[in-house]
């Protein structure tokens, strides 16, 4: 009886495991910025019972007024935010901004050029970890629940276009901050992704990224999505192809979201395996893994789109 | 007729005041604001009457023995799970894995069923007015699927007995599925079902059986069979 109930448990963690969102408000040119912020957080609690370790959200579109927008996190006890200001100034940035909280560093910067060498500063400088760099969106994450991380963060004030958003049960890799969701694409500003699932084929694609000169700042499997669609778009790729490719390249069971600078898409898998549901009107795009998140973003009754196997979709501004 | 505001109740406060309610006599109940939430209305064995009037989450209607069920709106995964006997209509999308695992009575959906619709069913019918996704029927073990649209890769893969109809485009068969051809008292009699739910076209049915290729229910091993 006990194996049983292990097993009926087992499956329901497998079932439930991580929660991903995403929503794109496609007017904002016309209609100024959507609280995307606040609409990430009220889906993403509605979610939280399919994962509380952490919770973590791409916030993109944003007015920025300067070029890049800088989200770090340091290790206690090490005092890091001057290195880091000063690794920046000797690559040619003009810090413009600077806040920390706790371990969380945000800056912004003016610098023109390809971001790459200062992010190779950041990656080799001891104590810290570079959660996103881009021109329009930032990447916001923590342990606990969306409250919780809201609370700390101040989510509902941060504004955009569109968003991606993730809650997570883990199972690949460690609890802490740097493995949540979403995942920067080492060094492409802007590219960034949640996932829900596994890659089988992890390993094998990671070692065929590094030797190609990428870099991968966890061990998360989830990261190799982000990596991978960088490395697709930087060679010309639409966003839709891109996500068309990783449906034959990518292994295992996904349903991933990914948030770029002017657009949001989704990829599901051959085996149809993990769920995503999407509601659509003339202004906003929501998708969510269920239709209970998409409900405390919608107060009228709306169509469900249910994406099937091997499907794609893209929305660009 | 009394209605329950689901949206003032937890989910396990909502179940037991349905249970509550058709014990103590009333046998036809309207559930408002039930807001896409999972696990709502389960382990019903009485006749009676249910109108859930918005969408449902996963596992939704399930454990059903009895009890004849109106959604209006959406359903999450496993719709109906284990249903012994009962009826449930849904009006429009299903998410994957309807009608899992039922033993017997109806289930209908009036929009498009998500992957793995009716696996493992042991009996009873699955009604999809429009379209089922990858892995239809799969491991299904008796009853009928019916559907309207087009269904996915892999319809019917290891299916060891039961019928499956297909109206629009199949993907793919999967492992050890084969199509026959349905007899005309079969399709006047899915016409007839279907002509309950107000759908009136005379579709001209594709039928999936087993091939009974992967039946293996010896319980030798090889070496045990040498002994004998």
């Amino acid at each position: 009886m006990l194996i049983f109930i292990q097993n009926i448990l087992v499956q329901i963690k497998v079932l439930f495991m991580c929660g991903i969102s995403g929503i794109m408000h496609k007017r904002v040119q016309t209609k100024g910025l959507a609280p995307i912020g606040q609409e990430l957080t009220r889906m993403l609690w509605s979610l939280a019972h399919r994962g509380m370790d952490s919770t973590g959200m791409t916030i993109a579109g944003q007015d920025s007024k300067e070029d890049f927008i800088f989200r770090l996190w340091t290790e206690k006890e090490i005092d890091v935010l001057g290195p880091v200001i000063d690794k920046i100034e000797a690559n040619g940035g003009e810090i413009k901004t600077k806040s920390q909280h706790d371990q969380y560093i945000r800056l912004t910067i003016n610098y023109e050029g390809d971001i790459k060498p200062i992010a190779e500063t950041l990656y080799n400088t001891p104590g810290v970890q570079i959660h996103s760099i881009g021109r329009v969106s930032e990447i916001v994450k923590d342990l606990g629940t969306a409250k919780d991380v809201d609370k700390i963060h101040n989510l509902d004030t941060m504004e955009g276009s569109h968003g991606i958003g993730h809650v997570r049960l883990a199972t690949e890799s460690r609890v802490d901050i740097t493995h949540s969701h979403p995942f920067w694409a080492y060094p492409f500003p802007d590219i960034s992704v949640v996932h829900n699932g596994q890659l089988t084929n992890y390993h094998k694609m990671k070692g065929h990224y590094e030797m190609m000169g990428h870099r991968f700042q966890t061990q998360n499997d989830s990261e190799l999505i982000a990596v991978y669609l960088a490395e697709k778009l930087s060679k010309g790729e639409s966003l839709d192809q891109a996500l068309r490719n990783s449906l034959d390249d990518l292994d295992g069971t996904f349903t991933y979201l990914v948030s770029t600078d002017n657009g949001i898409g989704y990829a599901k898998d051959r085996w149809s395996a993990k769920p995503l549901v999407i509601m659509e009107t003339d202004e906003v795009v929501a998708m969510a893994s269920e239709e209970i998140a998409l409900r405390s973003v919608f107060s009228e009754e709306l169509d469900r789109i249910e994406p099937q196997e091997n499907e794609v979709n893209t929305w660009l501004i | 007729m009394v209605d329950i505001n689901a949206a003032e109740l937890t989910t396990n406060q909502l179940n037991r005041k349905i249970k509550q309610l058709i014990t103590s006599g009333n046998k036809a109940i309207t559930i408002l604001n039930p807001q896409a939430r999972h696990n709502i209305l389960v382990a019903l064995f009485e006749q009676c009457d249910i109108h859930i009037d918005g969408s449902v989450g996963y596992y939704s209607a399930s454990l059903l023995d009895g009890p004849t069920v109106t959604i209006n709106g959406n359903a999450g995964w496993a719709l109906g799970d284990n249903m012994m006997s009962g009826k449930i209509v849904l009006k429009k999308n299903a998410g994957a894995s309807v009608a899992s695992t039922i033993r017997g009575g109806e289930i209908f959906v009036g929009g498009d069923a998500g992957a793995r619709a009716g696996i493992s069913m042991k009996g009873g019918k699955l009604i999809i007015g429009g379209n089922a996704g990858f892995m239809t029927g799969f491991m299904m073990q008796k009853g009928e699927i019916i559907v309207c649209g087009n269904v996915g890769e892999g319809v019917g893969d290891s299916m060891y007995e039961g019928t499956i109809y297909v109206a629009g485009k199949i993907g793919s068969l999967g492992s050890d599925a084969k199509i026959v051809t349905p007899s005309e008292e079969e399709l006047i009699k899915i016409w007839n079902i279907l002509e309950g739910y107000g759908i009136k076209e005379k579709y001209q049915f594709t039928k999936i059986v087993s091939a009974g290729k992967l039946y293996h229910f010896d319980s030798l091993e090889r070496f045990e069979k040498q002994i004998v």
